[in-house]
């Protein structure tokens, strides 16, 4: 843990805007859609309107002659290649088959955008229809339609599964299963006094992001092929390319562009294979974007799912035991999550509460529907709407307070998680009070105002490997070059942080570039709440190497040893009392031929972090019991955080979480018919607005326990995740409705009071 | 979209001629928040798009020697919302383009077009019946006048000729002791049409319902004018029960379309509760009580 000593002005706990916030506000930042190369044609696609079909014929060649066309292609003209995050087993374009409504069949690239749509619109493809199946649970029906013929052939294919055995042989449209016990359940089952069962249903949601995918793809004459993407994960996406265009990694260069959000939502390759291939055929330079439509009905949206809870208590109300079984929805394809699972389902399954028996199975089930990928903390809003409602339900079938059930259950100090993880400094009863506290959860309330509490858990990031390269220039600034995209987080803003606090620098002598996958360091990328962690921590390297390098500098100035000199405020000083300010020091060291002086960093995650973070959130909402109309008046949200690096952002990150989460609490919904997106734009898809956004009140339980520099933790993905329990919750202390689907509209609430007025 | 010619032309004059000249090609534009929209789902495909903004005079808010309030196409839904004669004398008016979408749709989209857009889920046309409006158009024959409730034929369809522009609306005066109100549900999110929306103008005298108007959007496939309703109030007290019963008869006339708003059954009810609260909101605003 680093000594907090410092002098000069503190760069850390500044509350410092984006550093590439201007060049985004002024339209200067260059995003994928914004690649313009000469020649450069525009590539569209050709989506299938049939949700499962096979295809028996292409005819390209009247959109072959549309003037302005150069190129018209189709899977026949592709390598026979499947691509994905992890399981590859979605086509570049559909081959003999396409498996849901808005799958790639043919692309054109052409001069213009309404050219390449003429085009589009005079190709002709027969179909022949295929029976389809839409929900998971039927698509496991041993009479189901088999969507996927020959699964274990796709690159990390779905079977075997994770968990040792199967209990969906032969292969039922499974595409991934994950069971995690611990303990004996039915031994816990057996010894519980109560046992409480429930079901919840949650829907897809979108992410939502301002910036739908773009793409570019331009191949050199040397061979190099250059790609331009809206990804959080350039060095991924160059694996994935090169794989999927069967060349050696270093032929591919992904270079840096803005990204107009991500929320997990842009770690695949989306359109930038096909956009290659292309380019290949048409031997230009093509970009390919993406419309909000296309977003809506063919992009990856959240998994939408059925989870079941079953939980064992004593008449005290300790939890016993707990059973949970999650079967989601992944849509046609299961290509575009990182790992064979949804891992936030199977982690947040048990909530942060002490269970010694526990069985959880997760479930991912093809269906002939939109893919679904990953979005802000993966599996776990879903489960966390799942977990947080039903312990308020056990609470008030035993007639107890749903904050004291919470609070007789959750982990303290000591204590293994449900996961079997052993946590530090844990706060979660801290932070559950914290909660309640400034929600005044005792407090009297209006009639038909009801409040309502949830928690989550997640633990900062530590996987894959980070780099940095930091550079002293002949004007004394530094340059750091990451390898990580800044998906709009802060991340850029929050590295210059760590560099100026190590260097004792200002914060606008730091200047961070993003490096092409050629120039920086290989870096993992955004995801998973690593970044702070783990570039955090790789540019803290870089930085304090280099600061040992100026030590060594002012050494050789002074003619000392690098043990007699200290670096304060800015100024190398020597045991004897001579002195040198960092201006001087650089044009010294320009002088001896010392600069450009570099120094990188790189941070291998050392396992799983010894500490986490909790959230804790209080709704209060009012209902009209005439509409149905669910107002929420305000929210808390609690958070259990470490040292805050930046303040602004941090804040940044709690209310945007907060309000996404509320949006998915209360009107997005992406609903589907026949396998068809319905709701396919903005003006359907409803996504909160400013006008929407209740009373917040944060409450920050401070710590410097992070693994983060500094002892920073994360926080990005934890205040979108209770939303929709805390508020389901409070609607159920308002006027006794308990909604166990998603989202909570007002015509749900409308027809449950309805039916209970006639009951009594 | 499609590429097409544009033409602005200087006056009403040319720009009737030009909708001569390119027949069922052309297509006008004002503001463009519903006709680019539609262009860009190529829905319509118009080979010529003719630009009623520079035409003078058009966007105009006058009072007439009649008290009129004679407010021209161009006008837009921020004027209509801020402009001090249309919030003294129309504030039906000026609350419904208040409610409409966002700041920057208001400040282009126009009172012309929502009118002759003919969306049923829109918030002008609703206020506009509740105030008697009549719209004004224009053809190289000449010009004529249609009370707004006749205006709407159906889904996206008015009785406007291809050779007609829409040059304004007229409003005539109301009584001193007429309150109205315009509500919209948004259950959802503030920015969103209307589950069902509810115009409402009530004039009092001595203590009764001298006369009411009422009209809903998002109800049928037209802006619907609940004339049943008003039969039912005029020339009784306003009691709660009476504008309970009042309000139900809209269930009847109600033709709502099931989407992910609501549910027929569901917007039909919430048709008959937001009648009765912007009754009940009119006569408050009248100076009246419901007793």
């Amino acid at each position: 843990m680093e000594k907090a000593v410092m002098e000069g002005p503190r760069s850390i706990g500044q509350s410092a805007g984006h550093v590439e916030g201007p060049a985004k506000v002024t339209g200067r930042a260059r995003y994928s859609a914004d690649i313009t190369l000469p020649g450069m044609l525009w590539g569209r696609a050709l989506r299938s309107s049939f949700p499962h079909a096979r295809i028996v014929s292409i005819d390209l060649s009247a959109a072959r002659r549309v003037p302005g066309v150069h190129a018209v292609i189709s899977g026949a003209d592709l390598p026979e290649v499947r691509i994905g995050r992890f399981l590859r087993d979605i086509p570049v374009l559909a081959r003999d088959r396409v498996r849901f409504i808005g799958e790639k069949v043919v692309a054109v690239a052409a001069e213009t955008p309404d050219a390449a749509d003429e085009a589009l619109s005079l190709v002709d493809v027969e179909y022949e229809e295929l029976p389809a199946v839409f929900d998971p649970i039927e698509a496991m029906a041993p009479d189901a339609p088999l969507i996927h013929e020959h699964p274990e052939r796709y690159e990390h294919p779905p079977i075997p599964p994770i968990g040792g055995e199967s209990r969906y042989h032969p292969f039922a449209n499974v595409c991934s299963q994950s069971i995690y016990r611990r303990g004996d359940l039915a031994q816990g089952m057996a010894t519980a006094e109560r046992i409480f069962e429930h079901t919840f249903v949650v829907p897809p949601v979108h992410q939502g992001y301002i910036e739908p995918h773009a793409c570019a793809a331009a191949i050199g004459p040397d061979g190099k092929i250059d790609i331009w993407i809206s990804n959080k994960t350039p060095f991924i996406a160059r694996r994935q390319l090169a794989a999927a265009f069967g060349v050696p990694e270093e032929r591919v260069r992904v270079n840096p562009t803005s990204i107009g959000g991500d929320f997990g939502g842009k770690g695949s390759l989306m359109d930038s294979a096909l956009c290659y291939f292309l380019a290949r055929a048409s031997r230009r330079p093509v970009r390919m974007v993406m419309n909000y439509t296309e977003e809506l009905t063919a992009g990856n949206p959240r998994h939408s799912g059925v989870i079941s809870l079953r939980t064992g208590v004593t008449r005290d109300g300790t939890i016993i035991a707990h059973q949970a079984k999650l079967i989601f929805n992944c849509g046609a394809y299961g290509a575009f999550i990182p790992l064979h699972f949804l891992h936030g389902s199977v982690h947040s399954a048990a909530g942060p509460y002490r269970i010694p028996h526990i069985e959880i199975e997760s479930l991912r089930v093809y269906t002939n529907t939109v893919p679904r990928g990953h979005f802000r903390s993966p599996g776990a809003p879903q489960t966390t709407f799942a977990v947080e409602s039903h312990m308020d339900m056990i609470a008030g079938e035993l007639g107890m307070d749903p904050l004291e059930f919470r609070l007789r259950n959750v982990l303290v100090e000591g204590d293994e998680s449900a996961m079997g993880e052993r946590f530090h400094h844990i706060r979660c009863g801290e932070t559950l009070t914290a909660a309640a506290d400034a929600a005044k959860w005792n407090s009297p309330k209006p009639p038909n105002v009801g409040r309502g509490i949830g928690i989550y858990e997640r633990a900062p990031g530590a996987f894959g490997t980070s780099g940095a390269t930091l550079s002293l220039d002949r004007d004394g600034k530094l340059i750091l070059i990451t390898g990580a995209a800044d998906t709009g987080t802060g991340s850029f803003t929050v590295l210059a942080q760590v560099v100026a606090e190590e260097l004792q620098a200002p914060l606008a002598d730091v200047i961070v570039c993003q490096g092409d996958t050629d120039t920086a360091e290989w870096e993992e990328g955004a995801g998973g709440s690593r970044l702070t962690h783990m570039a955090g921590r790789a540019t803290l390297i870089a930085a304090s190497e280099m600061k040992r390098a100026l030590i060594e500098l002012a050494a050789r100035h002074f003619n000392c040893t690098s043990e007699q000199v200290q670096m304060r405020a800015r100024r190398f000083i020597a045991s004897d009392g001579r002195e040198l300010d960092w201006k001087s020091l650089v044009a010294w060291a320009a002088e001896h031929e010392a600069l450009p002086l570099t120094r990188s960093g790189s941070y291998v995650a050392a396992g799983h972090p010894d500490v986490t973070c909790y959230v804790a959130q209080v709704a209060e909402v009012e209902v009209d019991r005439e509409t149905g109309q669910v107002r929420v008046r305000r929210m808390v949200s609690a958070h259990d955080v470490g040292t805050v690096i930046n303040p602004l952002t941090h804040q940044g990150q709690i209310e945007g979480g907060l309000v996404q989460g509320l949006g998915q609490a209360m009107s997005e919904h992406l609903l589907l018919r026949d396998g068809a997106v319905t709701t396919a734009h903005l003006g359907d898809y409803k996504l909160p607005t400013a006008m929407d956004i209740p009373e917040l009140t944060t409450v920050l339980v401070e710590s410097q326990t992070g693994p983060g520099p500094f002892a920073g933790k994360s926080i990005g993905e934890l205040s979108n995740v209770p939303p929709p329990a805390a508020i389901a919750n409070a609607v159920f202390d308002a006027v006794g409705v308990r909604l166990t689907d998603l989202p909570i509209t007002a015509e749900k609430i409308y027809t449950a009071l309805r039916a209970m007025e006639k009951r009594n | 979209m499609n590429a097409f010619t544009y033409i602005e032309p200087a006056t009403i004059e040319e720009a009737l001629a030009t909708l001569v000249r390119h027949g069922e090609e052309a297509k006008l534009i004002a503001g463009g928040t519903g006709l680019v929209n539609l262009m860009k789902q190529r829905l319509v495909n118009p080979g010529c798009v003719v630009s009623l903004r520079r035409l003078a005079g058009l966007a105009d808010v006058n009072l007439d020697d009649g008290k009129n309030l004679l407010i021209g196409a161009l006008c837009t839904h921020r004027t209509l919302e801020s402009s001090p004669i249309v919030r003294e004398h129309a504030p039906l008016l000026a609350e419904a383009a208040r409610r409409v979408a966002t700041i920057r749709i208001r400040t282009m989209a126009t009172l012309g077009g929502a009118v002759v857009h003919a969306d049923p889920n829109q918030d002008l046309p609703p206020a506009l019946i509740a105030l008697d409006a009549r719209v004004k158009l224009r053809s190289p024959k000449g010009e004529r006048e249609v009370p707004i409730d006749q205006f709407f034929t159906g889904y996206y369809e008015t009785v406007t000729q291809p050779d007609e522009i829409v040059t304004g609306i007229a409003i005539p005066p109301s009584a001193r002791t007429t309150g109205s109100a315009y509500l919209k549900f948004l259950p959802q999110t503030a920015d969103d049409y209307a589950t069902v929306s509810v115009a409402a103008r009530v004039a009092l005298n001595n203590g009764t319902i001298a006369d009411a108007r009422v009209a809903l959007g998002a109800a049928a496939s037209t802006p619907l004018h609940a004339r049943v309703v008003e039969d039912a109030l005029r020339g009784q007290a306003p009691t709660r029960k009476t504008l309970e019963q009042a309000a139900a008869l809209v269930g009847a006339i109600v033709d709502p379309i099931a989407d992910f708003r609501g549910s027929v059954p569901y917007k039909r009810d919430m048709a008959i509760v937001f009648v009765r609260r912007a009754l009940g909101d009119a006569i408050a605003a009248a100076g009246g009580a419901v007793i």
